[in-house]
């Protein structure tokens, strides 16, 4: 018995003593000579194949871009000072997301938060950096479902666009213009394909454009081939299939393996990506996806690409979110340095109220109420692309300037679709 | 009264220390800064995970993966009831529902034994997930729901609750004579039963016993993530994690399970914040070498080198 | 109506043949070394990834890739249960112990396996388009890469059967999955055989990489969600009966084809539901002792 209880306090000990230790760590530096940005990113689990191609590569090629000049000047300090990246990983977890970012807040005391990947994290995140007034620019995620969250969390900046922002619209009027009647629609069962399936059923009808066909697939579903052959025997225009590239891949590979070959073929998240293009090589002319720019979008795009595609495979290119993370970053830094501290507040003001300068060209937030805001879609340079010629084109349909003055087709939408071509092996 | 005796049998100094072990917990938003208190929530949470998983595994020999399927179902109810309900009538709802379909679940797997339990259990977290979701996108036409957000001070204060009540449970469970009874299912199912032990009963009450502190678990939990969706609330990891970490700590004592669970927690975290790009390669490493050579966990291995020092102490003298 | 219902029996068999070498190789780990393997579909990562490798960057024809994958993973299995599983198994006090300890391992394995993929390849998708056509039969369409997968799987399905019953080490390995103690005495080296079905347990979840990655886009962490498939199917057709996880392979891609014609978003589901009731009514399986 004597045995046992010096055991207990033993173990008891240790914990006490990690307990103790969690309680002495990190004590802020006296003078500041740099920025500390605090990131929990899905290093590892499920979403690292989201975390990696998105954001990633952007903060990678940004950060040591803008130190390289010395970092962003802060006025406060009267000097340039570099980025230093703090970054967790949340191993795809939302439990352990808001933990890490309570620490990143609570602990680290970091001077701005950068955010976590996925809509769902958003969800779970904007929450706490809200409850600590820690401004907030999104990176991966959107959805409508958050335009209703906004007026209650003012620190909030979505950039990513998305459905009815303004991606839907725009695609619509291209259908209508090329005379698209009908459309089978394929979709994730999860938030983001509920809310595309939902603003299809809504912006397509307005243009006359009838939905034949409406399928939801859950998220691990392998198997493609009896949603294609159900889309098939609709003998609808359009085929839209709104997934990620989990599912859009397969949903293509069966496509081509069936024969399938409708007016319009639209892959949401997956067909923007370079390894799209590696994967089926030419079959991906004329493949319909969201997209927002390409190198003739303009010079400063053009530069940008330029650097951040310099010495990587095609596999790595992204004409959708990279172009809106890299502006989300752009936008944040011209805010941080006329705010010219690490005020948060101060911050979020000039968020809310200034058109500032981007990579896309003059930028801004929408706000909601005295909430938070999304990226103006004004100041999108597009919204749907189409690969032509080996290339991921922006297309529009004529007189789209009236709604999105930044707007900026490279090219005409193809229509209908060229054929598969024929079995290279 | 068996009960009751059985709470007085325990040795005073056990009392004690966790007596003061409580207070100095329950005293940690006064001292401890605000980060502690939410790190320490999420290791208690593992800590009762694994405690309740034990309380089922440890006498019986059936190894569950069900944890995750009734963790979730209290996140669940926690996101559809936490509006209507006050906070801790909602908790408790989160393990009611978690030991009502834990006590069909039970007597459903009756005939199962072995690895084809646990097998089955797992399937069970899948299995709700995907009804879930499908009910979620075709009936009530949503995927996720939003919580609303809690104090975390307050949540800390519950979850030490649930596991203070937890911890006794599982005393008096262990005393009793119904835990004696649970050892020898473990022990021999057959031989069980001709000794007149109603092993069915036992073996299904048992299992929904330890799925109400999982439920509560979640359902608190589920207001610091304050967003949920079925991907989200029925995560395998936490059906894996609770195992490991009674592995990892051993479980021939009431408080292995805690050691264990309390160390794999904080070292992970520590990789987490620490090593993030090689956090899975350390942390593999870690268990591989810790199943090599501590093969009675944590808790096991310091008793030997204990008796060892005491062998030689005899020796010595 | 016909033409649809054999297109979903069609479907079923491609998947299933994938799912059935799968199965096999985890049921000839547990059913002989004892070692639920969790870390067994990133050996499946392994060889899709390889396999990936080879075509992109050299060129090299996926179906050669066989003789690369095969070595490679069967020498990484081969020496894991040489080291890490022998030791634990002579160490440990009893055999549920060791199913304990080793499921316990093979976790850490699967962290470690990853985490190497994931620096080595980073996290995102990759995809390749090998035979990828339609072949019409008798108006059902499918993928021809689909068709070699089904193929090779199912000769190396049998092949492995056949090289079980009709070879010597083939019958000292089925003789230590009947009884590893009296196997011993009778002269069978039983780390070396076990090593040997650990080894070839890899190399067909390996192979089936190799056709998956032929199929389906891969990323690093792809394992965890084929190693919960082949669990099922493991469990459908009997623990330690090769031939029932065959079987149970086709059952399960049969199942989930007919499922996913009528109503996709319950495939998953309906996978579990059946699968559930099947141990429920069958508690050891199809083809169980």
């Amino acid at each position: 018995m004597r045995n046992k209880s010096i055991m207990f306090m033993v173990s008891l000990l240790l914990v006490l003593v990690l307990m103790a230790l969690s309680l002495f760590v990190a004590c802020p530096a006296p003078a500041k000579d740099k920025i500390v940005v605090g990131m929990s990113r899905p290093l590892s689990g499920p979403l690292a194949i989201i975390g990696d191609s998105a954001f990633r590569p952007i903060y990678e090629t940004w950060v040591p871009m803008v130190n390289a000049d010395g970092g962003i000047y802060m006025s406060k300090y009267g000097k340039y000072l570099p980025i230093e990246l703090k970054i967790y990983d949340d191993k795809s977890d939302v439990g352990t997301m808001t933990r890490l970012t309570e620490k990143l807040i609570l602990e680290d005391k970091v001077d701005f938060l950068w955010p976590a990947c996925g809509t769902s994290f958003v969800f779970g995140q904007a929450p706490i950096a809200n409850k600590y007034g820690y401004v907030l620019v999104t990176a991966e995620g959107g959805a409508t479902t958050i335009k209703e969250a906004l007026p209650s969390l003012p620190y909030l900046f979505v950039s990513l666009s998305f459905s009815d922002w303004y991606e839907v619209p725009v695609l619509a009027g291209i259908l209508a213009e090329q005379g698209v009647k009908t459309a089978y629609v394929v979709y994730i069962a999860d938030l983001h394909g509920i809310e595309y399936s939902g603003v299809f059923g809504i912006e397509l009808p307005k243009k006359g454009i009838q939905i034949v066909g409406n399928v939801s697939v859950p998220p691990d579903l392998k198997d493609f081939a009896p949603v294609i052959t159900d889309a098939m025997n609709s003998g609808a225009d359009a085929f839209l299939c709104e997934g990620y590239p989990d599912q859009v891949l397969p949903a293509m590979g069966t496509s081509i393996a069936l024969g399938y070959n409708p007016k319009v073929w639209l892959g949401g998240p997956g067909a923007n990506f370079g390894f799209f293009h590696t994967a089926f090589g030419p079959a991906v002319e004329g493949v319909t996806c969201w997209a927002v720019a390409n190198r003739k979008t303009s010079p400063a795009m053009k530069e940008m690409y330029d650097l951040l595609y310099e010495g990587k495979p095609e596999d790595v290119h992204d004409w959708w979110g990279h172009p809106l993370y890299w502006a989300s970053l752009d936008i944040w830094k011209a805010a941080v340095e006329k705010v010219g501290s690490t005020d948060q507040d101060a911050l979020r003001e000039v968020l809310a109220t200034t058109k500032l300068d981007t990579v896309l060209g003059p930028t801004w937030f929408t706000m909601f109420g005295d909430g938070g805001g999304l990226m103006a879609y004004e100041s999108h340079t597009g919204e749907v692309g189409q690969w032509i010629n080996g290339e991921l084109e922006v297309v529009g349909y004529t007189g789209i300037e009236e709604t999105l003055p930044n707007y900026k087709a490279t090219a005409d939408f193809v229509y209908p679709k060229p054929l598969w071509p024929a079995p290279a092996e | 009264m068996d009960i009751i005796r059985g709470v007085f049998k325990m040795p005073r100094l056990w009392w004690l220390i966790s007596l003061i072990l409580l207070v100095l917990l329950a005293t940690l938003p006064l001292y401890g800064s605000a980060y502690t208190v939410i790190l320490i929530t999420a290791i208690i949470m593992y800590v009762i995970l694994t405690v309740s998983w034990t309380m089922f595994f440890a006498p019986t020999g059936y190894l569950s993966l069900a944890t995750a399927a009734f963790f979730g179902i209290g996140i669940y109810t926690m996101a559809i009831l936490g509006e209507q309900l006050p906070l801790l009538p909602a908790v408790i709802a989160g393990g009611l529902v978690s030991f009502v379909v834990a006590l069909i679940v039970g007597a459903i797997t009756l005939r199962l034994r072995g690895v084809y339990f646990t097998i089955f259990t797992f399937g069970l977290v899948e299995l709700i997930k995907h009804l879930l979701l499908f009910w979620e996108i075709n009936v009530t036409g949503t995927r996720g729901r939003f919580v609303v957000l809690e104090n975390n001070n307050t949540i800390f204060g519950v979850i030490l609750g649930i596991f203070v009540v937890l911890m006794l449970t599982y005393y008096l469970l262990r005393r009793s004579k119904y835990g004696l009874a649970l050892r020898s299912i473990g022990e021999n199912e057959e031989a069980a039963a001709h000794l007149g032990v109603n092993v069915n009963l036992l073996k299904v009450f048992t299992f929904a016993l330890s799925a109400f502190f999982m439920g509560a678990a979640g359902a608190i939990m589920a207001t610091r993530w304050t967003y949920v969706d079925p991907y989200v609330a029925f995560n395998v990891l936490h059906s894996f994690l609770p195992v490991l970490m009674a592995i990892f700590g051993g479980m021939s004592q009431l408080y292995s399970p805690i050691i264990g669970a309390v160390i794999f927690a904080y070292i992970e975290e520590q990789l987490l914040t620490r090593f993030p790009e090689y956090f899975m390669l350390i942390f593999g490493v870690i268990l591989v070498v810790a199943i090599l050579y501590l093969p009675n966990g944590l808790v096991g291995l310091v008793r030997k080198w204990w008796q060892k020092g005491l062998r030689e102490e005899n020796v010595n003298s | 109506m016909l033409v649809s219902a054999l297109n979903i029996v069609i479907n079923g068999l491609l998947l299933g043949g994938l799912y059935a070498l799968v199965a096999m190789g985890l049921n000839l780990q547990y059913g002989v070394a004892r070692v639920l393997n969790i870390a067994h579909g990133e050996f499946i990562m392994l060889g899709a990834f390889i396999t990936w490798a080879m075509y992109t960057k050299f060129g090299i024809n996926p179906l050669l890739s066989i003789v690369i994958v095969g070595p490679i993973v069967f020498i990484i299995g081969f020496i894991i249960q040489r080291t890490l599983f022998t030791s634990l198994r002579t160490s440990a006090p009893s055999q549920p112990a060791f199913e304990g300890s080793s499921m316990l391992a093979s976790f850490g394995l699967l962290f470690i396996i990853q985490n190497v993929a994931l620096i080595i390849w980073g996290g995102d998708m990759r995809a390749y388009s090998y035979y990828n056509f339609g072949i019409n039969l008798g108006g059902a369409v499918f993928a021809a890469n689909r068709l070699i997968a089904l193929i090779f799987a199912v000769v190396i399905g049998i092949a492995f059967y056949i090289f079980l019953v009709r070879t010597r080490i083939g019958k000292a390995i089925r003789a230590a999955a009947e009884d590893p103690t009296t196997a011993g005495i009778m002269g069978v080296n039983i780390n070396l055989v076990l090593a040997l079905c650990f080894g070839l347990g890899a190399v067909m979840a390996g192979l089936a990489g190799v056709f998956l990655s032929m199929c389906f886009p891969i990323y690093p962490v792809m394992g965890l969600e084929y190693l919960i498939i082949t669990l099922i199917v493991v469990v459908l057709g009997g623990l330690g009966s090769i031939p029932g996880s065959f079987i149970g392979g086709f059952i399960l891609g049969l199942i989930g084809s007919a499922v996913s014609s009528w109503q996709p978003s319950l495939a998953l589901a309906a996978y579990y539901f059946i699968f559930m009731l099947l141990l429920i009514i069958r508690p050891k399986g199809i083809l169980g002792k």
